[in-house]
């Protein structure tokens, strides 16, 4: 698509937004004018809820008040975009926010079907301010096209007694009534013609899976998703992705059930639900729940109440996960799920077994840990007697439950020695320096943690990457904790005394769950700003500013995400997926 | 530099007597003839070696079951004599090695037992180091042993590689070239030309504007690299006609080392001139064959995916008449410990068997099986050096000097039926 | 609709060298003597592409035109003494690399992005030259750190004295864990530093014996790398009498250095190691030819006066010198993304490079590259052409960095055959065989009736075809 129509487009969209007057005749439900044969279909049936979370005062000063709005709103560009804008505003006699919401007021909708086709669908509430807006942009298209000495490309036909435009000879776009309907090809449109000319049973209402994931879709949502999975996955990406997680063992574990539902469903249909100024997003899919002799049983909740434990908050913190896996079960179906022996495989099993002297590591050692599994990152505090590192990396904490902790104990504190000792002894023998084992106490907890000493360094301001780690083991009730630093090791015995304190329940049926703070991600992502700019530099070959101006946007985004957290679990036999993203706009 | 008589008339005549006695043959008349001649009549012997990376175990692999040591030994590894495949009374193959077995029963594979060399080294590194260079004296050396092969027969008037690395991992050391470049490739594509999409009208009359003959008479260089275009665009074509034909239809294992015999195969149909292949099992690093602790299910993995991947290719060579002129080769950088470690493992070795496969081989079992009681430092005592292995595939099978590329002569081993 | 001006480039043939003088190309004085223009051996833009890869890493249309307006020894004494401040760009990628904290990968992206945006490709061009001669490799030094300072020693004495280079390098901890001699006691001598040195280095062989390098090895001892520095241990040197290439005495490494320095082969290793790179490396210079230069070089060892002297000279602009190299892959790579003034992801370029056969950091043996026509068989070409297509495709991991139809605009070449001629003349400075010029220009015709988006796709695909030409694989 070239340039001027995506800008053609991306104005007309800002158009629909922009009506005023009561609706016309009456037409039918968008979906009936869809081909049954659609893979993806996004319809919005409030827009206006929508529009409300991203262009208030609140959200639209927050925006403007950025360096990068302030630095690209001084752009020739942008500043031709306000113009138009402008021009629209005194051609509709409205402003852009109102005529936004009011163009696109009775719904949007779009559908991608097979052959690469993909339709929109814009109801707005005034027919002619539709036709005006239009003949506006049919202007445009046809001084660009003198502009650029070609042929005036605008052409329309009739087709079923409604008109039929095209702006390049590709796309097809119509207006019927109060409702554009757009497609980037003819035959498209044409398909379209004829659902609304009346070809009954082959529209999208009389799709059985169309319709089993409506009757999910919950009353209040502001948007739904339908998605027919059956031809998306066989889409050679998607399958490669799936396939994957069946070879990759950290993958297949990581995404255990996942991908199984998914792999067994007919549809996937979301919904998304504004609350205050959360949005959030319900998936579900029709696959069923995993079969307990499937090799993806170990992630799954099998006794109501079982299911993955609440995050743990500590100070700083950047992410929180939880899952639910018997590592046992998983790691004894380990040949049968991975065939192929990887480098990686053995070397671990090897240390495993040196550091575990010798006990079987399935039965011995994996059965030792309980399914819930915790994992937490955060951003990390340095000491400047002690330095600080050139690139600052997070703090990463794993959060075990152990089943006979008085026994299993010294065992692990044995086996961590031991891996310490083996870094150290490999280290020596490359003339590097050592790791310094220390067991201190914090809060009645006895730890151990191994760091490097920076006596010797000068510059403490930027330290190598090494100085980020200062791996801790801390067993603290029945847990046990893996940490890069002892920094978040503490924090994570503070958090595991009050949850022992106030004894927490598992989120039950849920087996995996997700947490991330966007405030201090981006604060992580600003003191790492200097790397991340250059690594970029190399990468993609861009300038300096170029890089910065990508970092600053970056950072920024995320900012404005105040916090998301996912969780995926079974409900009533079906794979739901609860996501729910809370937007900052201060 | 070393010519075969082979080499030399390939060089001198190139694909068609008369049009390279005409220097001023057009090459692209040069390059279709080059593709479209079957040159099955002079055909060049080609070697396939498989890595085995970490330290294969080979008495598990060709296990001397007749032995009482062995048990005695391993009282967590040791296999059952009933689930072996019995060679003769002392050894048998792996019970998950049937594949290897049916090849040794065909003829199609060797064993050469008790290979190894003096004063073992115990250490990956310096023990794979060694079996790259195939000079244990020098470990500064900067060279592996299949580089300096391809170096010596290296030819301007050749421009075909002569060696390729297949498979995911860094290239192993033992391609080390001092002049040359030899490639790593990880699938067919590597080493077919590809064009911007919707252009390819277009191509047929670039490729013309690049063969067309040259003024500047005196300039080697552009001659050189015309000679070498055509070459590729014959390549080009011959990859190209070795994947689109459906009538290969050799099944393979669903293992990586399958995947990348499946593509040295094709390789060899196309006929592009390549006479060492290079892959590898156990995937770089250390290598899966590292078995320090749960040794039995790992290994009997590993096992397998050797066994069936070499299978699956010495079938699908017979199966398109090229095994004979191919033969596999594998090794380790050493065996392990007799005894076993406490940790159902055991620990790095010495000698070990290699195995070879193809369609030209002497005899099944070469040399006997190291003594289970006379050990050096608890590992098997070699009695083969593997540099005669080397001596005799470079010599009476690929037609190069070995004196010049192992710097001494090594005494041949009789294993090859040619 | 609106026609443009069009701005065509000039016919090819006046693009094209001038014949041999080959009778006077044997004479010394005439060889090394500054090329001046005239008649017969007029200045233009061959010659001025000619000098630009050789000197630098190809050039710019803005470059070319320059050079054709300041005539041959201007251009040269830019190349060899920009006005730019190098040193201060030096400096600020010296930062760059320094913050890469050890990422041998990082350190290759760095270079490759330094050698396109430098004001002094010259240097680096020599810098990559005793990256060859003076090898070390990433992968036996483990250390990237010892790397950076390695390769900075590299550019910091580049053209500067071989004399200094030499005993830097042989006390650069890099280049003695590289040899494998990070130890060497007086009870037993390394050899390892006093072979290459001679052997590959300096003299070269048949210039030493063996007692030579264990009576050198002896000289060296003492000489020890501890935690990544260089260090020198009194007791363990051997302080008795040695005797090297003739001469006897109570020697240390620095004398050595001193003595191999003293040899006319050392002189005459360098020169003809520079002849290749920088003048012809498909016949060996005749010995009388370059005597003048190495008499010349082992009084002081100036390197900067011997390219010098090379650049300027009759023989580096005669058809004994043009086009008689083959460009090694940066130089290949590089060639591209000069002339089409654009930056591209070096992280993926130092990657595709090495699967050229040309990884950074990473000479293959003590010996360097050895390049010429070993860089090129079947599958390296097959891979060239590919990795010139992922530059010029216009998507992919490279994007949209480069973009022929653009650059062609840009200097006022605006309608489409002009464009063609324009990227002929840019890559190739239009010197082709008439027929082959005219085949080339042939195989694509002006879109008539094609949208206007096209012609950028067509002239990439064009570009990529004259990047592919046999001529472009040559310096």
């Amino acid at each position: 698509m070239s340039q001027k129509l995506a800008l053609v487009l991306a104005l007309m969209l800002a158009a629909f937004v922009l009506e005023t007057t009561m609706a016309g005749q009456t037409l039918p439900p968008v979906n009936r004018w869809i081909p049954q044969d659609a893979v993806i279909v996004l319809e919005v049936s409030k827009p206006t809820a929508l529009l409300e979370v991203f262009t208030n005062d609140k959200a639209t000063a927050a925006v403007t008040a950025l360096p990068l709005y302030k630095e690209q709103a001084s752009k020739p560009q942008f500043k031709e975009f306000l113009n138009i804008i402008n021009f629209i505003e005194i051609t509709l006699d409205t402003d852009w926010r109102t005529g936004l919401a009011k163009l696109t007021g009775d719904g949007i909708t779009l559908a991608i079907c097979p052959d690469n086709i993909m339709l929109a669908f814009i109801d707005a509430e005034d027919e002619y301010m539709l036709e005006r807006l239009h003949e506006f942009f049919l202007n445009i298209a046809r001084s660009e096209a003198e502009k650029q000495g070609q042929s005036d490309r605008v052409t329309s036909k009739e087709y079923d007694g409604v008109t039929v435009w095209t702006f390049d000879g590709e796309e097809a776009h119509a207006i019927i009534g109060k409702r554009l309907v757009f497609a980037n090809r003819l035959e498209g449109l044409k398909a379209v013609l004829e659902l609304r000319g009346g070809a009954k049973g082959t529209s999208l209402v009389s799709n059985p899976t169309y319709q089993a994931a409506k009757r999910t879709a919950e009353p209040d949502a502001v948007a739904t998703v339908f998605t027919n999975l059956k031809p998306l996955m066989q889409l050679p990406q998607v399958a490669q992705l799936l396939e994957q997680q069946r070879e990759n063992p950290l993958a297949a574990l990581s995404f255990a059930g996942i991908a199984e539902a998914v792999r067994d469903s007919n549809w996937l249909a979301l919904g998304l639900h504004i609350e205050d100024s959360t949005l959030v997003l319900r998936a579900l899919v029709d696959g069923q729940m995993v079969a307990p002799t499937s090799p993806a049983a170990f992630a799954l909740p099998n006794n109501p109440g079982e299911g993955v434990l609440p995050n743990l908050s500590v100070p700083r913190r950047i992410a929180a996960l939880g899952f639910y896996r018997d590592l046992h079960q998983f790691y004894s179906l380990k040949d049968e799920l991975f065939p192929e022996r990887t480098s990686g495989l053995i070397f671990f099993e090897n240390m495993m077994g040196i550091f575990f002297s010798g006990r079987d590591l399935t039965d011995e050692v994996l059965a030792e840990t309980k399914p819930e599994i915790r994992f937490v990152v955060a951003e990390q505090k340095y000491d400047p007697t002690i330095g600080t590192p050139q690139i600052k990396l997070p703090a990463f904490g794993a959060i075990l439950r152990l089943r006979h902790p008085v026994e299993f104990n010294e065992v692990v504190e044995e086996a961590w020695q031991k891996a310490v000792g083996l870094i150290n002894f490999t280290r020596g023998q490359q003339a590097l320096p050592g790791l310094i084992i220390d067991r201190p106490i914090h809060k009645k907890t006895k730890f151990t943690v191994a760091y490097f000493s920076t006596s010797g360094i000068h510059d403490k301001t930027s330290l190598d990457q090494r100085f980020n780690i200062r791996p801790a083991l801390a067993m603290p009730g029945e847990y046990l904790i893996l940490s890069s630093t002892d920094g978040l090791a503490r924090n994570l015995i503070d958090a595991l005394n009050q949850e022992m304190e106030r004894s927490v329940e598992p989120l039950s049926g849920i087996h995996s769950s997700v947490e991330i703070d966007g405030g201090q991600l981006s604060s992580i992502l600003e003191a790492n700003r200097e790397t991340l700019v250059r690594g970029d530099m190399i990468k993609k070959g861009s300038t300096q500013e170029e890089a910065e101006t990508g970092i600053s946007m970056l950072i920024t985004l995320v900012n404005l995400v105040d916090n998301v957290k996912l969780s995926i679990g079974v409900h009533e036999g079906m794979t739901q997926a609860n996501l729910e993203m809370k937007l900052s706009w201060e | 530099m070393y010519y075969t008589r082979r080499n030399f008339l390939r060089a001198t005549l190139g694909a068609s007597t008369l049009l390279s006695f005409n220097p001023v043959a057009p090459n692209f008349l040069i390059r279709s003839l080059m593709a479209a001649a079957p040159r099955s009549d002079d055909r060049d012997t080609v070697l396939v070696v498989v890595q085995l990376s970490g330290g294969n175990d080979g008495l598990n692999t060709v296990v001397p079951y007749g032995d009482d040591e062995y048990a005695k030994n391993r009282p967590t590894l040791c296999l059952p004599p009933k689930d072996l495949h019995k060679i003769d009374s002392l050894t048998g193959f792996h019970p998950r090695m049937g594949a290897f077995m049916r090849l040794y029963e065909e003829g199609h594979l060797s064993i050469v037992q008790g290979v190894g060399y003096p004063n073992s080294d115990r250490s990956h590194e310096g023990a794979m180091r060694i079996w790259h260079t195939a000079d244990p004296d020098k470990p500064s050396r900067q060279t592996g042993w299949l580089g300096r092969t391809v170096d010596s027969i290296w030819d301007p008037n050749n421009t075909n590689a002569h060696a390729v690395f297949v498979g995911p991992i860094t290239q192993p050391f033992g391609l080390n070239a001092e002049n040359v470049i030899i490639p790593s490739i990880r699938s067919l594509h590597d080493l077919i030309t590809n064009e911007m999409p919707g252009h390819l009208k277009r191509q047929s009359q670039w490729k013309r504007a690049a063969e067309l003959p040259r003024d500047d008479r005196d300039n080697p260089l552009l001659h050189f690299l015309q000679r070498c275009a055509s070459n590729v665009y014959a390549n080009d074509r011959r990859i190209e006609a070795v994947t689109k034909t459906a009538t290969n239809t050799a099944e393979y294992p669903p293992f990586q080392l399958a995947e990348s015999l499946r593509m040295v195969a094709q390789l060899i149909r196309a006929d592009i001139g390549i006479r060492i292949f290079f892959t590898e099992l156990g995937g770089g690093g250390i290598g899966g064959f590292d078995n320090h602790a749960n040794q039995l299910d790992n290994h009997c993995a590993l096992l397998h995916q050797l066994s069936e991947s070499v299978a699956a290719f010495i079938q699908d060579l017979k199966h398109e008449k090229l095994l004979d002129q191919v033969l596999l080769m594998t090794f380790s950088e050493f065996g392990r410990t007799l005894k076993e470690n406490g940790r159902r493992g055991t620990g790095h070795g010495a000698a070990a068997p290699i195995f070879l496969a193809g369609g030209k081989l002497k005899s099944g079992l070469i040399g006997s099986h190291p003594n289970l009681t006379d050990l050096d430092n608890g590992a098997l005592k070699f009695h083969i050096d593997f540099r005669r292995i080397y001596a005799t595939i470079l010599d009476r099978w690929l037609g190069f000097k070995s004196q010049i590329i192992l710097d001494r002569q090594f005494e041949p081993l009789d294993i090859l039926n040619v | 609709m609106v026609v443009k001006s069009e701005k065509m480039a000039g016919h090819n043939q006046s693009r094209r060298i001038h014949p041999a003088v080959a009778e006077k190309l044997t004479d010394p004085r005439w060889a090394w003597a500054a090329y001046q223009p005239d008649d017969q051996r007029p200045w233009n833009l061959a010659l001025a592409g000619h000098l630009y890869r050789r000197a630098a890493f190809g050039a710019s249309w803005y470059q070319l035109q320059q050079a054709l307006s300041d005539g041959p020894q201007r251009t040269v004494d830019r190349l060899l003494r920009p006005r730019a401040d190098t040193a201060a760009f030096n400096s600020v990628y010296d930062g760059y690399e320094a913050s890469t904290a050890g990422s041998i990968d990082g350190l290759r992206a760095w270079w490759l992005r330094r050698i396109i945006q430098t004001p002094h490709p010259l240097l680096e061009k020599m810098t990559l030259f005793w990256h060859s001669h003076l090898a070390a490799n990433s992968v036996k030094v483990k250390n990237p750190r010892l790397m950076l300072q390695h390769v900075q020693l590299l550019r910091n004495l580049a053209l500067n004295s071989f004399r200094d280079m030499l005993q830097a390098i042989s006390r650069d901890p890099a280049v003695l864990i590289n040899l494998q001699v990070d130890t060497n006691r007086k009870a037993l001598p390394n050899e390892n530093l006093a072979k290459p040195l001679m052997e590959v280095f300096t003299l070269g062989s048949g210039h030493y014996t063996e007692k030579d390098i264990r009576e050198a090895a002896r000289a060296f001892t003492g000489w020890f790398v501890l935690k990544g520095q260089f260090r020198y241990i009194p007791r363990e040197h051997d302080g008795n009498v040695k005797e090297i290439l003739g001469q006897k005495g109570n020697f240390t490494g620095d004398d050595v250095i001193r003595i191999v320095l003293e040899q006319p082969a050392t002189a005459r290793m360098v020169v003809h190691k520079l002849y290749r790179w920088l003048i012809c490396e498909t016949e060996e210079p005749d010995m009388m030819l370059i005597t003048p230069l190495v008499e010349s070089f082992v009084k002081d060892y100036d390197i900067l006066k011997l390219v010098e002297t090379m650049l300027r000279s009759n023989l580096f602009f005669s058809p004994a010198a043009y086009r008689r190299r083959i460009k090694c892959p940066v130089e290949f790579a590089l060639g591209i993304v000069k002339a089409l003034e654009g930056m591209v992801s070096t992280t993926q370029l130092g990657q595709d490079l090495a699967d050229l056969g040309q990884n950074l950091y990473h000479p293959p043996t003590v010996k360097g590259w050895t390049g010429g026509q070993h860089w090129i068989n079947t599958t390296t070409l097959v891979g060239r052409h590919n990795l010139a297509l992922a530059l010029l495709r216009g998507s992919g991991p490279y994007a949209d960095k480069l973009n022929p139809w653009a650059v062609a605009k840009k200097h006022g070449y605006s309608t489409f055959t002009a464009a063609m001629q324009f990227l002929l003349d840019l890559f190739l400075q239009g010197d082709l065989d008439p027929d082959v010029y005219d085949t080339v220009l042939k195989t694509v015709e002006a879109p008539a009736n094609i949208s206007s988006d096209d012609p950028e796709e067509i002239l990439r695909s064009f570009a990529h075809m004259v990047v592919t030409l046999p001529e472009f694989h040559s310096a």
